[in-house]
């Protein structure tokens, strides 16, 4: 079946972030002047304004900082995935990422809960960072 | 569609969409943080539907709720279910703004605006390390009320922007009604309900009148001062405090921008 949920709009900004995701690399801006590890992507960074940039390669580790569980379908690209979830992830590097958390039942997910990234390939350009419980407790 | 795409950027990716998706995450966090929950919103959501089927003019007017109703709604985007979600309402409402001087003349005795707040945090909810406040409502709050000179023990009755149960409980435990998580006791016995020591939302609400962003809120708070309110007037029609103060509220996004109005009869 065609993939038919949203994907993302890749511009000048978050193309090294898609672009890392396609290999397996979750990549942030982190700020030369002030070290401040940013998203979204941007040309400036939102704590000193400093224009200098290193990329940043996360671990993919962080904690559930909220979720929401879907029963209802916005888009019909997610009427098959009900009930599903959404969180906001804190990675440990800083940045709250929005995600989904898959391999868990929606009633076993807590904040603060330890997750780690996986992978979801969805076509020869995209690749999606979703998070699932941490193998490692 | 093209609303909720755009709304929701390349969130939508994940399949987060919309006001319900924003703020399920907002509220989960408080849960998380403070202890609130469906328990507490379901007297929010029930206390205003006491005060719809008092208004002719509500959608829900005719349509009680019990806690039953409550507890067994689906659940949109958990943890918020059908009932914690406004209403989608097609329909208008406006209020006229003009000075003291020409007020005075009017047949109506006026509401008069004592003190105005506004605070925008601004941050997307994706990236808000408040969730679970304080929201704008905290600094909006204190501004309207330092403008007026008054404080919330002053208040006879709130008009609280409700787009979703939750909203009702942070924007008033941000305004220092009550501490936070302390709103699962405040709200218990019928607080907020006819009869109640603070009424809330007395025309039902977004939640069981009408969606008219804002002035839902708003023409509400200049109704009841006005004393045009029937059946859910304050006072004795409702065993309430006969409104002298009414404190109102808006809010936008996803607890990104807020405004607090105070009104007083002349």
């Amino acid at each position: 079946m065609p993939y038919n949920k949203p994907l993302p709009k890749i511009n000048s900004d978050n193309r090294p972030f898609w672009e890392g995701c396609r290999e397996h690399e979750l990549r942030f801006q982190q700020c030369k002047e002030c070290d401040h590890v940013r998203w979204p992507p941007s040309i400036i960074c939102p704590q000193c304004h400093s224009f200098e940039i290193n990329w940043l390669i996360s671990k993919g580790l962080g904690r559930v900082y909220t979720f929401a569980v879907y029963h209802t379908a916005f888009h019909p690209g997610f009427a098959d995935d009900l009930p599903y979830t959404t969180a906001v992830v804190k990675l440990d590097e800083g940045p709250h990422l929005l995600t989904n958390i898959v391999d868990c039942q929606p009633d076993k997910i807590k904040c603060d809960m330890p997750v780690e990234v996986i992978w979801e390939d969805v076509d020869e350009m995209v690749t999606l960072p979703k998070f699932r419980p941490s193998s490692s407790v | 569609m093209q609303m909720l795409m755009t709304f929701s950027g390349d969130d939508a990716v994940f399949g987060h969409f919309g006001a319900t998706g924003g703020y399920a995450l907002a509220a989960r966090r408080a849960m998380y943080e403070f202890g609130t929950g469906p328990e507490t919103w379901k007297k929010i959501a029930m206390g205003q539907r006491k005060w719809a089927n008092l208004n002719p003019d509500a959608m829900m007017y005719d349509k009680p709720m019990t806690a039953a109703d409550y507890d067994n709604a689906n659940w949109v985007v958990e943890p918020l279910r059908l009932p914690d979600n406004c209403l989608i309402t097609d329909g208008g409402r406006a209020i006229i703004i003009t000075s003291l001087e020409r007020a005075r003349d009017l047949k109506q005795s006026p509401a008069v605006i004592m003190g105005i707040g506004h605070h925008n945090p601004s941050t997307v909810i994706a990236q808000s390390e408040w969730m679970a406040g304080p929201t704008g409502a905290k600094k909006a709050g204190e501004i309207a009320f330092s403008m007026a000179g008054i404080t919330p023990a002053d208040v006879d009755a709130c008009e609280i922007y409700d787009c979703f149960t939750y909203t009702v409980e942070i924007t008033l435990q941000d305004y220092g009604f009550f501490k936070p998580g302390e709103g699962r006791d405040w709200f218990n016995g019928g607080t907020i309900e006819p009869g109640g020591r603070m009424p809330v939302n007395t025309s039902g609400g977004q939640l069981s009148e009408a969606y008219f962003m804002g002035l839902t809120p708003i023409a509400e708070g200049a109704m009841q001062i006005m004393g045009r309110c029937g059946k859910r007037q304050l006072g004795p029609e409702t065993q309430t405090r006969s409104p002298e103060i009414i404190l109102c509220s808006d809010n936008g996004g996803i607890l990104q921008s807020h405004s607090s109005i105070l009104l007083r009869r002349l």
